[in-house]
C-alpha cells in the first residue's frame, strides 16, 4: 500500500527555504522561483513532437466524441416509427460517413507525417525509440476509434441488406395485399428491433405475423362478402398457413445467410490484417536477399580478381626462376 | 460471505504486487481499463533493486499497455526527453538520491513522479527538496510516495527478499564467526525492512513465531517492534487503510513462521529430482529465467571458416506458462512424457489445420452449397482464431525441450539420478546398499561437487559421528577426487554446536522406488532417451521445516516447537509470552527462512498444503541459492 508524502515533501521544500533565507544562502530562485521558472520554461522548445502529437490525440478524441455522440441515432433505426428526436435521414447518415472517413484519413496521414519527421533532427537514440512508441500508441488509439466507426456502420449496411432482400420477396398473386402489409410489418419489427441480434426476433415476427392474418381475415369478413363458403374461408386460411410456412423458412435462410456473412466479414478482417503483417516482413525479406545477391556479386568480383592475381603472380615467379637459371648458366660459361 | 472473504484475503502475494506495481505506473491512480481511452504516455526509470522487483512480474508488453514508451537504468545515460512525465522506482539510498537530483537540475523531463521502493528518510527528503529548489523544479516533482515493495516475487506464493545485495543478507554473512554487533544490526535491519513492506503489501498483521537463540529470534523481535510501532501511530498506520480489502475482515490473522537456516543444513545440499528444483541446481536459473547454452551440432567445417559459436538463449519461465505451471513439481520422467503429449496434440492440431487447408482448395471448385460452406466458414473461423494460440503452444514446447534436454544431458553426466536415490536412503536412514567410500571413489559418477554434498549429508544426518580412522578414509577419497575440504571443517562446528543446542533433525520415513525402465522407455518412445536413467517416483516426505510448520499451523504439541516465543503485534502489552492466545489452527501461513531458501524446500511445501483445503502458504527466504552457491559459502566459512 502506497503512502502518498507529496505533503511532506512540500512541507521540506518549505522547511528548507526557510532554513536557506535564516542562513542567507542564496537561493537560485526564492521569491523569484516562480519567474524564473515561468521564464526558464518559456525558452525552452515546447517540444514541436509532443505538441503536434497531443494535437492528433486531441482530434481522434474529437472524432470518438462525436461518434459516441450519435451512436444512438445511428443505430436506431427507422425514423418513421420513432418520434421525431432521434430522427437521422439516411442522407444525414451517410454524411457522418463521410465526415468520418475523412477525418481518419487525415489522422492517419498526420501520423505518417509524424513519423517520417520525427527521426529528421534528433540524434538520441532514447529519443528516436521515444517518440516511435508514442506514435504506436497514437495509431492504436486511432485503430480502436475507427473499430467504432466500423462496428456502427456494419450494422447500418446489414440492415440495409436485410430490407432489400426482404422487399424483393415475390408474393403470390391473390394474396397481394395481405403480402405487402405483411411484408411491411416483417420488415417494420425486425428493423426495429434488431439492434445487435437479428436472431432473437424470431417471436416478434412470429407473433404478428399470426396476429395480422386474423386481422385481415376479420377485415376480409367485414367487408360485407357473407356470400364467402365455409369451403372457401378453409382454403383461404390453408393459402394463408402455407404462406406463414414459407415466410418463416424464407426467413430462417435469411438468418442462417446473415450469420455466413458475419462469419466471412470477421474472417476477411482477420485475413486482412494477417496479409498486412506479412507485407511487412515480405518487405524486409526482399530487402534481405538483395543484399544478399549484391553481396554474393561482389564476392565473385573478389574471387576472380583473388585467382587473376594468384595465376599473375605465379608467372612472375616462374619468370624469375627461369632468370635465375639463366644467368646462373651464363656466369657459368663466362667464368670457365 | 465471510468465507468468501476469508478465500479472497489469500490472494496471492504475485497478484497484489502486480497491482501496486501498475497503479504505480498509472501516476497513483487505480487503474481503469479503458478500451477507447487515450493514450498517456511516460518513461520509467528504475535502479537495478527496481529492475529485479519489475522483471518477474511485468513483461515490456505489459509496460507498453500501460503506457511506458521508455524504461530506463537510473544510472545510465539519459538524453532529456521533454515534454515526458517521468515515473521514478528506486531505493532512497545515497547515490541514487544524488543521481535524482542531478537529474532535476539538468531538467531531463518534464514532470517527475517519485517512488521509493522502501520509506525514505526525513533528511533524505530534504536533499531532494533542496535541488529541487536550486533547480527551480519544485512543481515539476509532482507526486512522492512510498510504496513499501521491498521484496521480489518469483511466483504466486514464493518471494524472495533481494537479489542485488544478496552478499549482505547470505548465510555466510550472518553465520560468520567474525561479525561485529553492528553489521549484524545492519542486516538485521534490511531484512525487517523487506518482511514489513511485505506485510505491508499483504495487508495483515501477522503473528510470529519463531525458535529460540537464533536470528530468526533477532528478526522476530525486530519485526515485532516495528509493527507494533506502525500500528500504534494511528495517524499515519498502514494497516487500516480502506483499501486493504478482504484482509482486514477475515477471522484469522496469518501465522508467520521464522526459521533459520541452521535447522536444516542438508536440504539445501540435496540432489533433487523435480523439474523446478532440478532446473535451478543444474542450469543457471535466475529471478525466472534460465540461461542456456546451447552448442550447435557438430558439423565439418570447412577449412577456413571461423569456430563455431555456442549460442546463448535465455527462456523466462512465467506463470503464463500453463506447461510449467502444471508441471514444475513434477518429477522429471514426467516431465519428459508430458512433453511428448503436448508435442504430439500439437502436432494433431496442425495436421487438422493443414488439412483444412486442402479440403478449402478442393471445394472450391464445386458449386459451393450454403451447407458446405457453413460448414467450412465455422471451421476456419475457429482454425484462424485458434492460430495464434498453436504458435504459442508450439513456443512452449520447443522451450521446454531444449531446457528438458538440457538438464537430462546434466542428469546422465552426472549420474544425479543415483545420488538422488542415495542421499534419499541416507537422509530415511534406511539400509545402504552400496557404500559411501564406493560412490566417492567412482571416478564417472559426478563432478567433485556432487560427490562432497553427498558426503556432507551423510555427516550432518548421521547420528554419531564416523570414527576418526573412517573420517580419514573419506578424507583421502574426498581429495582423490578433486574436493575442497572446507566445507567439511565449517559443517564439524556447525554440528558440534547443533548437538549442544538441539537434537539434530530427523528426516522423516521415505523410500524412493524404481521402477521398470525398459518398460518405460518402450511405451514412451520419446527423444528423451531415459535409458541408463532410473526412473525414480517420489514418495511424499516431510522436511524438518515443513514439519515445524505442521506443528504450529495446526497447533499440535511436539517437543522441537514447544518452546518456540509468541510475538502479537497487535496485542497491547508488549511481553512475549510463550503461551499462544489463539486455540485454533491457522489458516493461512508464511515461512520465512532466515539465511536462505531453495525450491526444494518451497515444492514440499507445496505438496504439503495441497493435501490440506482452504490453507495457504508462502513460502520465503532471505536469498535464493542453489547447491553450488551454498558449498561456496560454506568453505568460505570452513577456511576461516
Amino acid at each position: 500500500m502506497a503512502v502518498d508524502i507529496t505533503l511532506l515533501f512540500r512541507a521540506s521544500v518549505k522547511t528548507v527555504k526557510t532554513r536557506n533565507k535564516a542562513l542567507g544562502v542564496a537561493v537560485g530562485g526564492g521569491a523569484d522561483g516562480s519567474r524564473d521558472e515561468l521564464f526558464r520554461r518559456s525558452p525552452r522548445p515546447r517540444g514541436d513532437f509532443s505538441g503536434r502529437a497531443r494535437e492528433v490525440v486531441s482530434h481522434i478524441g474529437k472524432l470518438r466524441d462525436f461518434l459516441l455522440e450519435h451512436r444512438k441515432d445511428y443505430i436506431n433505426a427507422y425514423s418513421h416509427i420513432m418520434s421525431e428526436y432521434g430522427r437521422m435521414t439516411d442522407t444525414e447518415r451517410d454524411q457522418i460517413d463521410q465526415d468520418a472517413q475523412i477525418f481518419m484519413r487525415t489522422c492517419s496521414e498526420a501520423i505518417q507525417q509524424l513519423r517520417a519527421e520525427a527521426h529528421k533532427e534528433i540524434h538520441s537514440q532514447q529519443v528516436k525509440e521515444h517518440r516511435s512508441a508514442v506514435l504506436d500508441f497514437i495509431e492504436d488509439y486511432l485503430k480502436r476509434v475507427c473499430k467504432l466507426y466500423s462496428e456502427q456502420r456494419a450494422i447500418r449496411v446489414k440492415r440495409v441488406v436485410d430490407k432489400k432482400r426482404l422487399s424483393k420477396l415475390e408474393p403470390e398473386p391473390n394474396t397481394k395485399t395481405r403480402e405487402s402489409i405483411s411484408s411491411e410489418t416483417v420488415s417494420q419489427n425486425p428493423s426495429k428491433e434488431s439492434e445487435e441480434k437479428p436472431v432473437t426476433e424470431e417471436y416478434p415476427v412470429e407473433k404478428i405475423l399470426p396476429d395480422t392474418q386474423p386481422e385481415l381475415g376479420t377485415w376480409g369478413d367485414s367487408r360485407g362478402e357473407e356470400e364467402l363458403s365455409p369451403e372457401e374461408i378453409q382454403t383461404f386460411e390453408q393459402e394463408n398457413q402455407r404462406l406463414i410456412g414459407q415466410m418463416n423458412s424464407l426467413f430462417d435462410e435469411v438468418r442462417q445467410i446473415e450469420g455466413k456473412v458475419v462469419e466471412i466479414s470477421r474472417l476477411q478482417e482477420i485475413f486482412t490484417e494477417k496479409v498486412l503483417q506479412q507485407e511487412a516482413e515480405i518487405d524486409n525479406i526482399h530487402q534481405l536477399v538483395v543484399g544478399a545477391t549484391e553481396n554474393i556479386k561482389e564476392g565473385n568480383e573478389d574471387i576472380r580478381e583473388a585467382i587473376k592475381n594468384n595465376a599473375g603472380f605465379r608467372v612472375w615467379i616462374l619468370f624469375f626462376l627461369v632468370m635465375c637459371s639463366f644467368s646462373l648458366l651464363f656466369l657459368d660459361w663466362y667464368d670457365s | 460471505m465471510v468465507g468468501v472473504k476469508m478465500a479472497a484475503a489469500a490472494a496471492s502475494i504475485r497478484e497484489r504486487q502486480t497491482v501496486a506495481l501498475k497503479r504505480m505506473l498509472n501516476f497513483n491512480v487505480p487503474h481503469v481499463k479503458n478500451s477507447t481511452g487515450e493514450p498517456v504516455w511516460k518513461v520509467l526509470i528504475y535502479d537495478r533493486f527496481g529492475q529485479d522487483i519489475i522483471s518477474p512480474l511485468l513483461s515490456v508488453k505489459e509496460l507498453r499497455d500501460v503506457g511506458i514508451t521508455l524504461h530506463l537504468l537510473l544510472h545510465s545515460d539519459r538524453d532529456p526527453i521533454p515534454d515526458v512525465p517521468a515515473v521514478y522506482f528506486v531505493m532512497p539510498t545515497e547515490e541514487n538520491i544524488d543521481r535524482m537530483c542531478q537529474d532535476l537540475r539538468n531538467q531531463l523531463y518534464e514532470s517527475y513522479y517519485l517512488n521509493f521502493i522502501s520509506a525514505i528518510s526525513r533528511s533524505k527528503l530534504e536533499d531532494i527538496a533542496n535541488a529541487a529548489l536550486a533547480a527551480s523544479a519544485v512543481t515539476q516533482v509532482a507526486k512522492v510516495f512510498d510504496q513499501y515493495l521491498n521484496f521480489i516475487t518469483l511466483e504466486d506464493d514464493m518471494f524472495v527478499l533481494c537479489n542485488q545485495n544478496k552478499e549482505l543478507v547470505s548465510y555466510r554473512a550472518i553465520n560468520r564467526p567474525d561479525i561485529t554487533d553492528t553489521e549484524m544490526e545492519t542486516v538485521m535491519d534490511t531484512i525487517v525492512d523487506s518482511l514489513f513492506c511485505f506485510f505491508v503489501t499483504l495487508g495483515a498483521v501477522p503473528i510470529i513465531r519463531c525458535s529460540r537463540g537464533t536470528a530468526a529470534e533477532m528478526v522476530a523481535v525486530k519485526l515485532d517492534k516495528k509493527l507494533r510501532e506502525n500500528l500504534r501511530d494511528a495517524r499515519n498506520s498502514l494497516f487500516t487503510g480502506d483499501t486493504l480489502g478482504a484482509g482486514q475482515f477475515s477471522f484469522q490473522r496469518p501465522l508467520l513462521v521464522l526459521v533459520d537456516r541452521n535447522i536444516d543444513l542438508a536440504t539445501p545440499l540435496h540432489h533433487t529430482w523435480t523439474y523446478q528444483a532440478l532446473v535451478h541446481d543444474v542450469l543457471d536459473f535466475h529471478l525466472n529465467r534460465v540461461n542456456l547454452e546451447e552448442s550447435s551440432g557438430v558439423e565439418n567445417s570447412p577449412a577456413g571458416a571461423r569456430p563455431k559459436r555456442k549460442n546463448k538463449k535465455s527462456y523466462d519461465l512465467t506463470p503464463v506458462d500453463k506447461f510449467w505451471q502444471k508441471h514444475k513439481g513434477s518429477p522429471f520422467p514426467e516431465v519428459a512424457e508430458s512433453v511428448q503429449q503436448e508435442l504430439e496434440s500439437y502436432r494433431a492440431q496442425e495436421d487438422e489445420v493443414k488439412r483444412l487447408k486442402s479440403i478449402m482448395g478442393l471445394e472450391g471448385e464445386d458449386e459451393g452449397a450454403i451447407s458446405m460452406l457453413s460448414d467450412n466458414t465455422a471451421k476456419l473461423t475457429s482454425a484462424v482464431s485458434s492460430l495464434p494460440e498453436l504458435l504459442e503452444k508450439k513456443r512452449l514446447i520447443d522451450l521446454h525441450t531444449n531446457v528438458a534436454t538440457a538438464v537430462l544431458e546434466h542428469i546422465k553426466a552426472r549420474k544425479l539420478d543415483v545420488y538422488f536415490e542415495y542421499e534419499e536412503k541416507i537422509m530415511s536412514k534406511t539400509t545402504l546398499d552400496k557404500s559411501l567410500l564406493d560412490i566417492i571413489s567412482d571416478p564417472d559418477a559426478g563432478t567433485p561437487e556432487d560427490k562432497m554434498r553427498l558426503f556432507l549429508i551423510y555427516y550432518i544426518s548421521t547420528q554419531q559421528a564416523p570414527s576418526e580412522a573412517d573420517l580419514e578414509q573419506y578424507k583421502k577419497a574426498l581429495t582423490d577426487a578433486g574436493c575442497n575440504l572446507n566445507p567439511l571443517q565449517y559443517i564439524k562446528q556447525w554440528k558440534a554446536f547443533a548437538k549442544m543446542a538441539s537434537a539434530p533433525a530427523s528426516y522423516g520415513n521415505t523410500t524412493a522406488k524404481s521402477m521398470g525402465l525398459l518398460s518405460r522407455v518402450m511405451n514412451t518412445g520419446s527423444q528423451f532417451v531415459m535409458e541408463g536413467v532410473k526412473n525414480l517416483v517420489l514418495k511424499q516426505q516431510n522436511l524438518p521445516v515443513t514439519r515445524i510448520l505442521d506443528n504450529l499451523m495446526e497447533m499440535k504439541s511436539n517437543p522441537e516447537t514447544d518452546d518456540y516465543r509468541y510475538f502479537d503485534p497487535k496485542m497491547l502489552r508488549g511481553n512475549d509470552s510463550s503461551v499462544p492466545r489463539n486455540k485454533n489452527p491457522f489458516q493461512e501461513a508464511i515461512v520465512f527462512v532466515v539465511g536462505g531458501g531453495n525450491y526444494i524446500e518451497y515444492q514440499n511445501l507445496v505438496d504439503y498444503i495441497k493435501g490440506k483445503q482452504g490453507k495457504h502458504i508462502l513460502y520465503g527466504c532471505s536469498e535464493l541459492f542453489n547447491a553450488t552457491q551454498f558449498i561456496k559459502q560454506l568453505s568460505q566459512l570452513g577456511q576461516k
